[in-house]
């Protein structure tokens, strides 16, 4: 089977220089470099719009109004984020509320959330348990018995629990995954108390923000979950979602950092923060992962990660709108 | 409620030709607003642009029609020694029209009559990439499928969505595709692709 012609791949551009405008020229989205000496090429990168569907700014970068309004026409979500990737807020086009789309979001009873939530946490374990043995870690019968567990629950208490036991035998192993220098002790945030842990943060809220692209760009409200709970400004599906991408592209990213020596502790300040050239390198590493392609698991083609992450989204919203019978995340057996 | 505003709205000229070529693609764009812009479709607007500039034409005319339930604006209407004729110019890369177009262009001939209240039997589809113009005669059977898809197209339901197109080369082109997802359907739910085109295409 072919893989379906693409333009995910370069549809979210990060902009970190700091002192840049984004603006457009004829029908085109440029990045403008204000602080530019004479001799130098002002323009640092454009696009076409039509390519776009996210752009992420860190720290001082602005937007022209004739900017936004041709972001708000495309349907491009613009993310602002501080220096160092701490998300502050979006702005997001009209256009991305489709009526009919949320109104069955919304309509989801508890049963369905469930049946949906169950396929992406027994997706997050299987993946757990992939990413150990790819790894040479065996002895994971525990994980794959959760695995069974979650996919009989219930309850969404149940589920949360049977995923909270497989996480807490999974990050037990991980350890064994990173080369000497670096151990993991245990999972810990807010605030995270080692440079992998700080690395792995960090790459959730990057991949939250992968998801939440994802489900805006298909009309769906990342801000209602079916599994995690709803909180003022928490971005719940997204979070639901990103469950099943955490293992198999999160922390094999993180390991991959660690382990081929990308960062080493002199990277990080005394808060566990990357400084900024780390975070610039961080940011780079992590958009050509995003963009590097793998067979997929289902489908046999090749697709960039950023891809199966889209449509992941789109399969959610099929199995939402019922156009599809059930949800069917992304699993990899090996 | 939706279902009878639905009933009374008039059907575009262009939704007949996206009916034709596939109606689950219409189904997303109607209701969804989900298909994508492929390159055709932009190069085709601008081509548009630019031909519209040209003078000594009737060009972009919008006509509406109660009694067949159809309106659009036709791209151009050509008059020689008092006859109208309307014409649909294509990009049409593979050199030749489709039968969806010779629908669009039998509905502009009918809402011309429709208008000027007088036969309108001969409408031209132009194609860019050859730069020839064909001459489409509007039979009855012509006739008959305009109004039916305009039936079916009015009869459509948010709550029933059109199954996979039974020439699986259509989706080849389609902006749609990768929401659509033909082929993934197929592969993660059978049944849902049983008879239709892609059914053996796992």
């Amino acid at each position: 089977m072919k893989a379906t012609e693409g333009m995910f791949d370069e549809s979210v551009v990060y902009v970190t220089k700091q002192g840049t405008q984004v603006r457009t020229d004829e029908g085109r989205i440029v990045v403008w470099d204000v602080d530019a000496a004479d001799d130098e090429d002002p323009e640092l990168a454009t696009y076409p719009k039509e390519k776009l569907d996210t752009i992420n700014v860190f720290g001082g970068v602005n937007f022209t109004t004739p900017f936004v309004a041709e972001a708000n026409e495309h349907g491009i979500v613009l993310n602002y984020f501080t220096q160092n990737g701490k998300y502050r807020g979006s702005f997001v086009p009209e256009k991305n509320t489709i009526a009919e789309i949320r109104r069955a979001q919304y309509a989801l009873d508890y049963t369905e959330e469930l049946a949906i939530a169950k396929e992406m946490i027994a997706a997050k374990i299987r993946n757990q348990r992939t990413l150990l043995s790819r790894k040479g870690v065996h002895g994971t019968d525990v994980l794959k018995d959760l695995g069974k567990r979650a996919r009989n629950v219930s309850n969404k208490d149940d589920l949360r629990g049977a995923e909270g036991e497989a996480a807490e035998r999974y990050f037990d192993r991980l350890d064994e995954t990173l080369v000497s220098g670096w151990t993991f002790e245990k999972r810990t945030k807010r605030p995270p108390e080692d440079h992998i842990n700080s690395l792995l943060s960090l790459t959730y809220t990057f991949m939250k923000n992968e998801s939440m692209s994802a489900l805006r760009q298909y009309n769906l409200d990342p801000f209602l979950g079916v599994l995690h709970a709803d909180r003022h400004g928490r971005p719940s599906l997204a979070l639901d979602l990103e469950e099943e991408f955490r293992p198999i592209f999160c922390d094999a990213f993180v390991t991959r950092l660690i382990n081929r020596g990308v960062f080493t502790h002199d990277d990080f300040s005394k808060d566990n923060h990357l400084s900024d050239d780390a975070f610039k390198t961080y940011l780079s590493k992590f958009d050509g992962f995003m963009q590097e392609t793998l067979t997929h698991p289902h489908f046999e083609y090749e697709v960039s990660r950023r891809k199966a992450v889209r449509q992941q989204a789109i399969l959610l919203r099929k199995a939402i709108t019922g156009e599809l019978t059930e949800y069917h995340a992304l699993s990899f057996d090996r | 409620m939706t279902k009878a505003s639905f009933r009374d709205e008039l059907v575009h000229v262009s939704a007949l030709q996206e009916y034709v070529y596939c109606p689950r693609r219409y189904y997303y764009q109607r209701y969804q607003d989900q298909i994508g812009t492929t390159y055709e479709l932009v190069d085709g607007r601008s081509k548009h642009a630019a031909q519209s500039r040209r003078g000594g034409w009737t060009t972009e005319r919008y006509f509406r029609s109660d009694s067949l339930g159809l309106h659009g604006k036709i791209d151009l209407i050509e008059s020689d020694r008092g006859t109208l004729t309307p014409i649909e110019r294509k990009r049409a890369e593979s050199g030749d029209y489709y039968p969806s177009d010779e629908v669009q262009i039998a509905a502009y001939c009918m809402l011309l009559e429709d208008a000027i209240d007088e036969a309108v039997n001969v409408g031209y589809i132009y194609l860019y990439s050859t730069d020839e113009r064909h001459a489409i005669h509007i039979t009855g059977k012509h006739r008959s499928a305009v109004q039916t898809i305009i039936d079916r197209i009015r009869s459509m339901s948010i709550n029933s969505i059109p199954s996979f197109t039974n020439n699986t080369n259509k989706c080849n082109g389609c902006s749609a595709r990768e929401y659509c997802m033909p082929a993934e359907t197929a592969q993660l739910e059978p049944e849902r692709a049983r008879g239709t085109g892609w059914e053996d295409h796992p």
